[in-house]
C-alpha cells in the first residue's frame, strides 16, 4: 500500500491522485477478505487508524478521478463503520453528494440539508467547512466569506480555516484583509515556511498591483515582503517559491528605494525600516545564483534534489531566462 | 555467613497446571472482559455548546499570540493585542455574559459534574468489584501454595512481595506464594493486553489510576472561572515583550548562504 494512503490528503498531487485512485478496487477488495465469526473477530482485529485513513483518501481520490462507484463503496464502508452521526464521515458523505450532484438544483439540496444539520447541531465543524466549499464552488464568493467569518469568530484556532479565509480575500483583491488572515496562520503554526513564502507573495503582489505614488509605502510593503521570504527560506533549505519570490521582490525594491543616504525612509509605526541597498542587491545576486542551481540539479533530478513541482521549475527557469535577455541587450 | 544450603522441596506438578495457569488464565481473561466492560459503560463526553468553543478556542487564540508573537511586524501585533485585551476585559467572547463575576455555583449541584463524577465512579467500580471478587477467590482456594521458584536468585527484600500469605522465615526468596503470583500478574500483564487489545486497551487499572492523578485538558478545567482566565490572559499579553522575528533575517540569511 502506498505511503501517501495514509498522508492527510491535500498534500497529494494531480497524478499521485490517479494513481491511488487506479488501485481502489484492490484496496476494496483486499479489506473484505476474511473475518471470523463474532467472539474471536474480537481477538483478531486488524483495523489501524490508518486502515480508516486508507478510506478517507481514497475516497477524496476517487472523487478527484471522477471513480464516483469506487468512491461510494469507500463511504459505504465509512458509514457502516462509524454512522452516518459521525461529524467526519457526514461531511465526507456531503463531499459525495456535492461531487455526485449534476446540476445546481440537486446542489441547492445538498446545501439545504447541509443547513439541516447546522440547524441541528450549530457546532458541527466539518459540515460548516462543507458548507462554505460550497458556496465558494457555487461562486457565492460574498457568502463564502461571511461564512466562513463567522466560523473563525466561533473557532479562531482553525489554520485550516484562516487560511482558506485568505485565499478567499486574496481572489477578491482585499490584500491587507488576505495578510491579515494568513497572519492568523502564523500565529498557530508559526514555522510553516510555506505561509511565510504565501504572506510574501501576497505582500508583494499588493505593492505591485497597487502602484502608488507613495513611493515610502510601496518600499515599505516590499521589504515586509522581502524578509517574509528570507523568513521562508531560513526555514526550508532550497525552497523553491522562496527564492523566485526573493529575487522578484529584491528586483522590485531595489527600484523603489532610494539610491544613496541610508534609513531616509522614515517608519512611524515602528516597524522595521527597508533594509539598506547594498544588501537587497546581495540577496538579489544569492537568489539568482541559488534559483539557477535549484533549476539545473532539479530538472536533472539529482539525489536529495527531486521532488520540486514541474510547473515551478519551469516557472523559475522562464524568469531567470527573461533576466539574461535583459543583460544581453 | 555460611553459604545457605540450596532448598530443594518436591511440588507436586499439579499445583503448577491447578493453580499457576487458572491464576493467569482468570487475570488475563479479567482483563479482557473489563476492557470491554469500560468500552460499554464509557459514555461520549458531553458535547459543548457553540459558546463554550468559542470562549475555549478565544483564549487558545490569545495564548497563541502571546506565544508566538514574534511572528508578526510591530504594527500588526500591537493591532492584535489592543483588539484581544479590549474584548477579553469586556468579557466578549465569554459563553455566559450574564454570570459574570457571580461565584461560581457548587459543583455538586451542576448536572454536568454530576456526570462526570458518575463516569469515574462507573469506572472505579469496574476496577474494584473483579479485584475484589479475585483476591477472594484466590484467598479462599489457593492460600499458602508455594507454586514456582524463580531462576534467579533474589535478595532477602523481596520476601514480602514473593511470599505473601505464606508465613516461613527460612523459606529461599526465590519461591513465589500464589497469592504473590496473583500481584504479579495483577501489576504485569499491561504488554500482554498491548499485545491482545491494542495499545489503547483499558484493561489495566494501574494506569487507568494514573491517568486519574493528573487530569488531561489542563489548559481549561471546568473549575474555573473563565471571566478570571480571560483577565489574567489579557494582562499577560500587555506585558509582553514584543521582538519580531523578521528583525534582521536578511542578515542572518546572507550570513549563513555566504558561510
Amino acid at each position: 500500500m502506498s505511503a501517501d494512503l495514509i498522508q492527510p490528503f491535500p498534500s497529494i498531487s494531480p497524478s499521485t491522485a490517479v494513481h491511488l485512485s487506479q488501485q481502489a478496487p484492490q484496496i476494496l477488495q483486499s479489506s473484505s477478505s476474511l473475518s471470523l465469526p463474532y467472539p474471536l473477530s474480537l481477538l483478531t482485529s486488524t483495523e489501524t487508524q490508518e486502515t480508516w485513513m486508507t478510506y478517507e483518501n481514497l475516497l477524496i481520490s476517487c472523487l478527484r478521478t471522477g471513480d464516483n462507484e469506487a468512491a461510494r463503496r469507500c463511504l459505504d464502508e465509512l458509514l457502516s463503520r462509524f454512522g452516518e452521526k459521525n461529524e467526519r464521515v457526514m461531511a465526507l458523505q456531503g463531499m459525495y453528494e456535492e461531487a455526485v450532484a449534476e446540476n445546481d438544483k440537486e446542489l441547492g439540496a445538498v446545501m439545504q440539508s447541509y443547513e439541516a444539520v447546522l440547524k441541528e447541531d450549530p457546532t458541527n465543524m466539518p459540515i460548516r467547512k462543507r458548507r462554505v466549499a460550497l458556496l465558494r464552488s457555487m461562486g457565492k464568493t460574498n457568502d463564502a466569506t461571511a461564512a466562513l467569518v463567522e466560523l473563525l469568530d466561533a473557532s479562531p484556532t482553525d489554520s485550516e480555516a484562516w487560511a482558506e479565509l485568505a485565499d478567499l480575500y486574496f481572489t477578491q483583491g482585499l490584500y491587507s484583509q488576505a495578510i491579515y488572515s494568513l497572519e492568523e496562520v502564523l500565529l498557530i503554526i508559526p514555522n510553516a515556511w510555506n505561509i511565510h513564502a504565501r504572506l510574501g507573495e501576497i505582500a508583494y503582489i499588493s505593492a505591485t498591483s497597487s502602484e502608488s505614488s507613495d513611493r515610502g509605502n510601496t518600499a515599505k510593503v516590499l521589504s515586509d515582503a522581502l524578509r517574509r521570504f528570507c523568513r521562508s527560506i531560513e526555514l526550508c533549505d532550497n525552497y523553491l517559491r522562496g527564492y523566485y519570490g526573493l529575487k522578484i521582490t529584491a528586483k522590485k525594491l531595489l527600484d523603489a528605494l532610494p539610491r544613496g543616504g541610508k534609513g531616509a525612509i522614515a517608519t512611524s509605526d515602528g516597524d522595521l525600516p527597508p533594509p539598506p541597498v547594498e544588501t537587497v542587491e546581495k540577496l538579489h545576486e544569492i537568489a539568482t545564483s541559488k534559483l539557477a542551481e535549484i533549476v539545473r540539479r532539479g530538472s536533472a533530478g539529482e539525489k536529495g534534489w527531486e521532488g520540486y513541482d514541474e510547473a515551478e521549475l519551469i516557472a523559475a527557469r522562464a524568469l531567470l531566462d527573461k533576466d539574461e535577455e535583459k543583460v544581453e541587450r | 555467613m555460611a553459604q545457605p544450603v540450596v532448598q530443594t522441596i518436591h511440588r507436586d506438578p499439579a499445583l503448577f497446571y491447578w493453580i499457576l495457569v487458572p491464576i493467569t488464565v482468570v487475570m488475563i481473561l479479567t482483563g479482557i472482559l473489563r476492557h470491554y466492560a469500560m468500552t460499554l459503560l464509557q459514555t461520549t463526553p458531553k458535547k459543548q455548546t457553540l459558546g463554550q468553543i468559542r470562549q475555549q478556542r478565544s483564549l487558545m487564540r490569545g495564548v497563541n499570540l502571546r506565544i508566538n508573537a514574534n511572528q508578526l511586524s510591530k504594527s500588526s501585533f500591537e493591532g492584535r493585542k489592543a483588539f484581544l485585551v479590549e474584548a477579553f476585559k469586556n468579557g466578549a467572547f465569554l459563553a455566559d455574559p450574564e454570570g459574570r463575576g457571580k461565584p461560581r455555583p457548587n459543583p455538586m449541584t451542576d448536572p454536568a459534574m454530576m456526570e462526570g463524577m458518575m463516569g469515574a465512579m462507573k469506572g472505579n467500580v469496574a476496577m474494584m468489584v473483579p479485584q475484589t471478587l479475585i483476591m477472594g477467590w484466590i484467598n479462599a482456594f489457593f492460600s499458602g501454595f508455594v507454586i514456582m521458584k524463580l531462576p534467579f536468585p533474589l535478595t532477602p527484600q523481596f520476601k514480602s512481595m514473593l511470599q505473601s500469605g505464606v508465613g516461613t522465615r527460612d523459606l529461599d526468596v526465590r519461591w513465589v506464594s500464589s497469592l504473590s503470583w496473583y500481584f504479579l500478574t495483577l501489576f504485569g500483564l499491561q504488554p500482554v493486553y498491548n499485545f491482545i487489545l491494542g495499545s489503547n486497551n483499558a484493561a489495566n487499572q494501574i494506569t487507568q489510576q494514573m491517568a486519574q492523578m493528573n487530569p488531561a485538558g489542563a489548559a481549561m478545567t471546568p473549575d474555573q472561572d473563565p471571566d478570571k482566565l480571560f483577565l489574567s490572559e489579557a494582562e499577560n499579553l500587555e506585558v509582553i515583550e514584543h521582538q519580531p522575528i523578521l528583525d534582521g533575517v536578511e542578515d542572518r540569511l546572507l550570513a549563513r548562504l555566504a558561510a
